[in-house]
């Protein structure tokens, strides 16, 4: 309370310019993981033969109309690449192209950019060029964002629930309870988290297809990043149990689980809400981990992790590291702004 | 206790998924079901999971860990070995890490300055949100654009750029760990008794700040062994180093149960060793903690 007095009217206002920058970014987020097949140009495991590992395709402006020309492989060996200025091709908005379901209903193939041609074959566009396998980078990027948004959000829901629920009753329930708990989670918290995922990791087969290695992936954040939650529900409902309203409460006669749940709970939610928003970047980072390091979401389905590997072609690095990198980059985005919104929200 | 703990449930998970190093010469037409059950008694394989693990544990105490499935040699030998790599890249990733957060915490508090505390807030940030994988792939990304070739990239650079990677949330811990406690001790009374004997204001900070103000940075210190070995899998993984973290990595690949278990003991052992240090250096540090009966 204090702090925020001093700080004084100045800076909190910076802050919460701040905070709504990174709000700002996570909405970005949040719209590539729900519109991925509206945003993607193409499909995400559509291979491109004709022109692999090819470098992002620039962007020119005849008058005001945006075109691109079809990149030509001059070098099948060493993968270079020109452009064939002699044709052009525009680009158009809302075009139609291979098809998917819009926020799991509706069927469409209406995508938000795309390559406008009259005589049915057009170039593609790849704004951050193409992988080995001639797939839109671009596309996957989108695509990757989605399964690595989704699996971390729905990961922390469930780690919050397992961690409140144990440090809910480790803080209200008797002291042998609370010693056992807490000697638990202090010992989940002192391990070495990525070893201790890979640890679990190692009990299950490595292959596995898309939704399982999702429900899998979520298994092990749950097993593993309660600790945290727990730790921090404890000490609220320790701090809250004592205080008139929640005696008044007991002394009503109103039921244990009623008191934890109604009386108590909502009023730590706000800092458990703050707590677990820090939490959403480690879990997607333990994802990108994993995929990178072959353990997580394997190919095709791309993911952040899995995108990533792609580094390890050190002469591609060498000629085009921004490609390669942007999604180690979307990544960095993300912690970031998540960082400024906790950040403020402590303050 | 707690290493008793995690490795008994590591253990149970591992044989409660089912599955071993085994399972995959099932694919294997020219093995039959006779060779891999005759295998599985000779490795041991067929016993129940509470012999297993009390034969496990039995041999971890006397320091036999087992021999990998898949090298074919002692767990712990290879631990030893490959854990030399990683002691030094972690302990390079700590000098790093103390470079950065000392003479700044301390020149924080010297001058009062809103640039420098300005640059200390936005360090913290900077570090605290890159993640390790970003850093790491940015380094090698660095290293192959330094050198023509990629195989002869001088080790020493690369190992300086991986220990840096490492580093980066422990400077970020240390730095508001350190900077916040020495404010906080600038506040006490027995500074402003210092101050008012006439000490310079240098004097005052090295001699009567900083060591109640190290005390809880000793103990963060030691609790982020554990993060550092956790990092080490992704950056020696990334650059390509030979250390613990890229053993584990190979061992889950290959579910070389052995391995995995050898690991994650000794990670656990390290991680409460580096605690007890933590602890024994606060009592080397503050007079006050070793009276109390240690």
């Amino acid at each position: 309370m204090n702090e925020q007095l001093s700080t004084g009217g100045f800076t909190r206002r910076r802050t919460d310019r701040v905070a709504v920058v990174g709000w700002l970014v996570i909405g970005l987020f949040a719209l590539c993981a729900v519109f991925a097949g509206f945003l993607a140009p193409y499909d995400h495991s559509a291979q491109s033969r004709f022109e692999p590992s090819a470098p992002a395709t620039r962007i020119h402006f005849s008058g005001l109309t945006p075109i691109i020309h079809p990149q030509r492989v001059e070098d099948p060996l060493r993968r270079t690449y020109s452009e064939d200025t002699s044709n052009a091709f525009p680009l158009g908005f809302f075009l139609r192209g291979y098809s998917y379901t819009l926020l799991g209903i509706v069927e469409t193939d209406v995508h938000l950019f795309g390559v406008r041609s009259t005589s049915g074959i057009a170039p593609r566009i790849n704004l951050l060029g193409t992988d080995q396998l001639g797939r839109d980078r671009f596309s996957r990027l989108l695509y990757a964002i989605r399964f690595s948004f989704i699996v971390a959000l729905i990961g922390v829901l469930v780690a919050c629930l397992v961690g409140i629920l144990i440090g809910g009753v480790s803080g209200y329930a008797g002291r042998l309870m609370d010693t056992f708990l807490m000697g638990v989670t202090d010992a989940m918290l002192a391990l070495p988290t990525l070893i201790l995922i890979l640890g679990v990791r190692a009990a299950f087969p490595l292959e596995l297809p898309m939704t399982r290695a999702a429900l899998l992936l979520l298994l092990i954040f749950a097993l593993t990043g309660w600790a945290d939650m727990a730790r921090l529900t404890r000490g609220l409902v320790l701090s809250l149990r004592t205080r008139e309203f929640v005696v008044a409460a007991v002394a009503l006669g109103v039921s244990q689980r009623r008191v934890l749940f109604r009386h108590i709970l909502p009023n730590i939610l706000p800092s458990l809400r703050t707590r677990a928003l820090l939490l959403l970047p480690t879990f997607l980072l333990a994802e990108v981990a994993l995929s990178y390091l072959g353990v997580g979401l394997q190919e095709p389905e791309p993911s952040l992790g899995n995108m990533l590997t792609a580094a390890s072609d050190l002469d591609q690095l060498r000629s085009q590291p921004f490609n390669i990198l942007a999604p180690a980059l979307a990544v960095l985005l993300f912690t970031l702004a998540i960082r400024l919104v906790g950040r403020n929200e402590r303050a | 206790m707690m290493i008793l703990i995690v490795s008994a449930v590591t253990f149970a998970l591992l044989g409660f998924a089912g599955g071993d190093a085994l399972t995959q010469l099932r694919d294997n037409p020219q093995i039959s079901e006779v060779t891999i059950e005759r295998l599985r008694s000779v490795y041991g394989l067929d016993q129940p999971l509470p012999i297993r693990y009390f034969r496990w544990l039995s041999g971890a105490v006397t320091g036999d860990l087992g021999e990998s499935t898949y090298f074919r040699v002692p767990v712990s030998g290879l631990v030893r070995a490959r854990s030399i790599s990683t002691f030094l890249l972690g302990t390079a990733a700590f000098a790093i890490a103390l470079t950065f957060a000392v003479p700044l915490s301390l020149a924080g508090v010297r001058y009062k300055s809103r640039t420098i505390a300005a640059f200390i807030d936005s360090l913290i940030l900077l570090t605290a949100s890159t993640p390790r994988i970003v850093l790491a792939l940015v380094a090698l990304a660095i290293s192959v654009r330094l050198t023509a070739s990629a195989m002869d990239t001088s080790s020493s650079v690369l190992f300086w750029l991986a220990a840096l990677a490492l580093s980066a949330p422990l400077i970020s811990v240390f730095l508001a760990q350190f900077h916040g406690e020495l404010q906080r001790t600038m506040r006490e009374d027995f500074i402003k008794l210092a101050r008012a004997k006439g000490l310079t204001e240098s004097t005052v900070i090295l001699r009567h700040a900083i060591r109640p103000a190290l005390n809880p940075v000793l103990t963060i210190a030691g609790l982020s062994l554990g993060s550092v070995l956790g990092g080490s899998v992704i950056v020696e993984s990334v650059l390509g180093r030979q250390g613990l973290g890229t053993l584990m990595v190979s061992a889950v690949r290959a579910r070389d149960l052995p391995l995995v278990m050898g690991i994650v003991l000794f990670t656990s052992t390290a991680v409460w060793l580096g605690n007890a240090i933590g602890e024994l250096l606060q009592a080397v540090n503050d007079k006050r903690i070793r009276d109390l009966g240690y």
